[in-house]
């Protein structure tokens, strides 16, 4: 090709170059602040990476407040608060008991019966006495803790020990915790173990 | 003054970060994923599909619905709320009076504005809600207080947002809905009305099909083109009307002769747009179910 | 400096070495703008008459509207870019383009796979992925193109004899890396026979999308920019202390945008998204500051040549950017997402921002490689005039009518109807604008087949006295 320019159209006047300079400080300061700002941010409202926290939630502990409360899920809720602030003192946050103090739950027989109706004498009634329970025995003294709790408190926290801790049996209905505060009548005299054994279950 | 080498460096790193972030990290934290169980009940979801629908889901691809149709529900917030059902021993005056003193306990006592508020505005009339906000213990220490006076309540938490408010779902939609769709057609703009629920809204079959063939007939005005590929148009078997052609409406029909059948592909389509509808509540999207009236 | 001594190439000759490689890449890129246009003016029809199509389902706006936004961003403003890269290192390397050979064959490559990619979107075959429609076959044309025109032009850039790197040597270069990545990784997780299940794919996808029509584009833009503005200028690159700054936040925040606030994923993916938004504001501001020391003074007067195109440009890649950046914001995204709004801010950055710089920086280049005037002058004045009223006319109303359909959704007690309605106007307004870029794209597709046309005359007269000069005896005249 030929190299005579048909210049219509302008020789360049070099290949175009850059100032040298630094980036300025102000800059990189509102770098920093929208950096700290944004952290603040992700904190808030990133839910800890968590695969299970969708916005609108921001936590994992957010989400479980709105967990829907009905149903077994209420029940065992409510069972678990009733226990953690009147039973689990004595009888421990794990039903494991404490010697000299109160009997386990955790695998108790007196606990995992067949049967609905007795169980709730012990809390209405309270045990004075010998007792074995779980091969082991035991001499203590019991209050009626349980007189004072409403009918649904008492039957979720029974329903509640009986599904813990490995404890596989049926919940305690309000009906039968009806029944045996009818049973007992006014006056709850502590029964002793012979007489527990001697009731149906 | 950069090198070759260090602009390769710079991008390397910061692409690699966003690869790493966006890329391997959702795979491996959401593509691992497998059925979850529905909220209080042994089901899985979701649920697979039949053929029939997997393969409209396909015909969904291929048509392009997703530019114009979205499948996603957003929600901007959440709320628990208690309803009462019926009153016990107390008629509506003096229940008002009775929840009034009932207020002051301490578990109450932030609440007891909005409730005193819901109160004052209630007409009379059951369900009566009583307290809709974000305090969940305020709702169960009313259902406690409640419970021994004979009056039946019903706690609920429920979804909110425009998106709900407006009937397209009842929460909003999480990784596990689309665990069975390939490709996810997610949508990113509504020029059509949201679909995740469409299965629950519009599930009769004909109205569907109607809805394909001639858009206008079912929703007036409307400016989603009609798909007439889906559909056959052919004379009459002997005069008589097929089990299958389309009933259309007069101002759309064809003539006396003529009839309008789907094909298959229409069918397949029709019977995906069935399967959307997404009103199981799950662990990250809670939201108490309506159950049918006792 | 050209020609400033025996063993330094002159210009003429750097672009010369250009000539098939380029013309190649944007005369297919030309004519992929005026189909892509034209199938955008098709899906269009949708809200003016929505039965138009009704027995054509291959022009329904679902086809049409993915091939036409793939044709523009494949078919036009991914060669022409090519292009111009290939130009743009040659020029700075002071050296003739490596290998020239290795582009040719990729510019038809390239070519191909967007044939292949168009009309099996047209026929139904789209892979359901927003800006990954095109099948398997395609994508691997696609990419193996790129890859051609990648060794071809860091070739170049390793040849060059100044071994200090011009800001756009950055830019460009990190282009070249990123589509490679980005669109490698994207076509094997989603296009395989076992892609990721459920919503990780719209994740990969948004990455995707994200890191092409913003990253990529804010890249290849803003580097021909700082390198033709400063030579149209006449002046020095101002501040480049703001440049690497730009470059430097550009690639390690803009990366992280993307992902929609309102999307069913975990919180954590949207949150990132809104962080990093807010940070990318920065590099917009310094490359913008950098755009502005160089022009100023320069004043926009109505030239109507390459020089306004660029800097209309540039001037719409600041305003387009922050738009983009403004949807992740939280409070906006509620109201603009799904909405029309995300449409025009798309366009904006396609036609507003890459389309005027690369069409520029097509009108600069075109002269001096085929050392000869542009053919016809008027059709490129008349080019800018009208992309950017139609720029204007297209994407202004898709934003406010994006912006009162946002609204409206937002009540539900407006019924769904009323919502879309809200925006119809403003759609069936923008029609207009998309019919000037139709006419502006067809002086552009003029200039340059004409162009060629008049090169491969003067190559055949050349070839034919070449043949006759032995018979008659005498020399040969060109």
């Amino acid at each position: 090709m030929s190299d005579e320019n048909k210049s219509c159209c302008n020789t360049p006047a070099g290949e175009p170059t850059a100032t040298r300079s630094a980036a300025p400080m102000w800059i990189i300061v509102v770098t920093l602040a929208l950096l700290f700002t944004g952290g603040l941010y992700l904190d808030n409202h990133g839910g800890w990476f968590n695969s299970k926290v969708y916005a609108p939630y921001k936590s994992v502990d957010q989400l479980e407040a709105f967990q829907p409360k009905s149903g077994a899920a209420a029940v065992a809720a409510q069972g678990k608060k009733v226990y953690e602030a009147v039973c689990g003192i004595c009888h421990g946050v794990d039903g494991a008991g404490k010697p000299g103090q109160a009997p386990p739950l955790a695998g108790s027989e007196w606990v995992i019966t067949k049967g609905d109706s007795r169980l709730a004498h012990i809390p209405l009634q309270g045990l004075s006495g010998a007792i074995t329970v779980e091969g082991k025995q035991w001499n203590l003294n019991m209050a009626a803790m349980g007189a004072a709790l409403s009918d649904s408190d008492l039957a979720a926290v029974l329903t509640y020990m009986r599904t813990s801790w490995g404890n596989k049996a049926g919940e305690v209905s309000v009906d039968d915790v009806k029944k045996a505060r009818d049973a007992i009548g006014g006056h709850a005299q502590p029964m002793s173990g012979d007489q527990m054994s001697k009731m149906p279950e | 003054m950069k090198t070759g080498f260090s602009v390769f460096l710079a991008c390397f790193v910061a692409l690699g970060a966003s690869w790493y972030g966006f890329v391997y990290g959702p795979l491996k934290q959401l593509g691992v994923e497998q059925q979850t169980v529905i909220l209080q009940s042994t089901d899985n979801w979701p649920q697979q599909r039949t053929g029939e629908a997997t393969l409209g889901l396909q015909v969904y691809r291929q048509y392009g619905c997703a530019a114009c149709h979205t499948e996603q529900v957003r929600q901007t917030g959440a709320a628990n709320e208690l309803d009462v059902l019926t009153l016990g021993t107390h008629n509506a005056e003096d229940f008002k009076g009775f929840m009034k003193s009932l207020l002051v306990v301490p578990e109450l006592m932030t609440s007891s504005n909005d409730i005193v508020a819901n109160l004052d505005k209630w007409n009379g009339q059951l369900p009566l809600v009583l307290y809709y906000g974000q305090n969940a213990d305020a709702v169960s220490a009313l259902a406690e207080k409640l419970k021994p006076v004979g009056v039946k309540t019903d706690a609920r938490v429920v979804a909110v947002g425009p998106d709900i408010a407006r009937g397209w779902g009842t929460r909003q939609s999480v990784a596990a809905d689309y665990l069975y769709d390939q490709p996810v057609q997610l949508g990113s703009l509504r020029a059509g009305p949201d679909l995740t629920t469409i299965g629950v809204r519009e599930p009769d079959v004909n109205w569907q099909l109607l809805h394909l063939y001639a858009p206008n007939c079912v929703v007036p005005n409307s400016t989603m083109p009609p798909f007439h590929n889906l559909f056959e148009v052919r004379k009459k078997v002997n005069g008589q009307v097929s089990p299958d052609a389309l009933p259309l409406p007069k101002g759309f029909a064809l003539g006396d002769d003529m009839e309008v059948v789907p094909t298959t592909e229409a069918r397949q389509l029709v019977a995906y747009l069935l399967t959307l509808k997404n009103n199981a509540p799950l662990y990250e999207a809670p939201f108490t179910p309506v159950t049918a009236a006792k | 400096m050209n020609q400033t001594g025996n063993n330094t190439v002159c210009s003429s000759e750097i672009d010369a070495s250009c000539r098939v490689p380029l013309l190649a890449l944007f005369g297919g890129a030309a004519l992929w703008l005026v189909l892509g246009i034209l199938l955008g003016l098709a899906a269009a029809m949708s809200f003016h008459k929505p039965d138009l199509f009704a027995n054509c389902a291959c022009l329904s706006f679902g086809h049409a509207q993915a091939a036409a936004n793939d044709l523009v961003l494949y078919g036009f403003i991914i060669p022409a870019a090519l292009g111009v890269i290939l130009w743009i290192f040659a020029r700075l390397s002071q050296a003739p383009l490596a290998l020239p050979i290795v582009p040719v064959a990729a510019a038809n490559i390239w070519h191909l796979g967007v044939l292949v990619g168009t009309v099996s979107i047209l026929l139904g075959h789209s892979t359901g992925h927003t800006w990954l429609e095109y099948p398997r076959i395609a994508a691997v044309l696609l990419f193996a193109a790129f890859m051609l025109v990648a060794v071809s032009a860091v070739a170049t850039m390793g040849f060059r004899s100044n071994r200090e790197m011009y800001p756009s040597h950055w830019f460009l270069f990190a282009g070249l890396l990123w589509f490679v990545w980005t669109y490698s990784s994207a076509n094997l997780f989603l296009l395989s026979g076992q892609p990721p299940r459920g919503v990780v794919q719209a994740i990969i996808a948004w990455w995707f999308s994200n890191n092409m029509i913003f990253v990529w584009l804010a890249l290849v833009g803003v580097g021909i920019a700082f390198y033709l503005l400063p030579k149209f200028a006449n002046k020095p690159l101002a501040n480049t202390g703001y440049a690497i700054f730009g470059f430097l936040t550009l690639i390690f925040f803009g990366t992280w945008c993307g992902i929609p606030h309102g999307a069913p994923v975990p919180a954590w993916l949207p949150t990132t998204s809104a962080f990093a938004a807010m940070l990318t504001i920065l590099p917009i501001i310094a490359l913008a500051i950098v755009a502005g020391k160089t022009v100023c003074g320069s004043g926009f007067s109505l030239c109507a040549g390459p020089f306004c195109f660029v800097k209309f440009g540039t001037m719409s890649f600041v305003v387009s950017a922050l738009l983009y950046v403004a949807e992740f914001c939280p409070h906006g995204a509620r109201v603009l997402d799904f909405t029309w709004f995300s449409v025009g801010v798309t366009q904006w950055q396609l036609f507003g921002f890459a389309g005027m710089i690369l069409t520029g920086a097509i009108y600069e280049i075109l002269p001096r490689m085929m050392d000869k005037a542009l053919p016809l002058p008027l059709l490129a004045k008349l080019n800018f005039v009208t992309f950017v009223l139609g720029t204007t006319i297209y994407v202004i109303p898709l934003l406010i009518g994006g912006y009162e359909q946002g609204l409206k959704l937002q009540d539900p007690s407006v019924a769904f109807a009323d919502a879309s309605g809200a925006a119809l106007m403003f759609l069936r307004a923008s029609t207009l604008g998309q019919a000037l870029l139709l006419l502006g794209s067809l002086c552009l597709l003029l200039n340059v087949f004409v162009m060629t046309l008049q090169w491969k005359r003067g190559l055949l007269s050349c070839a034919l006295s070449a043949v006759k000069a032995p018979l008659s005896g005498g020399e040969v005249k060109p």
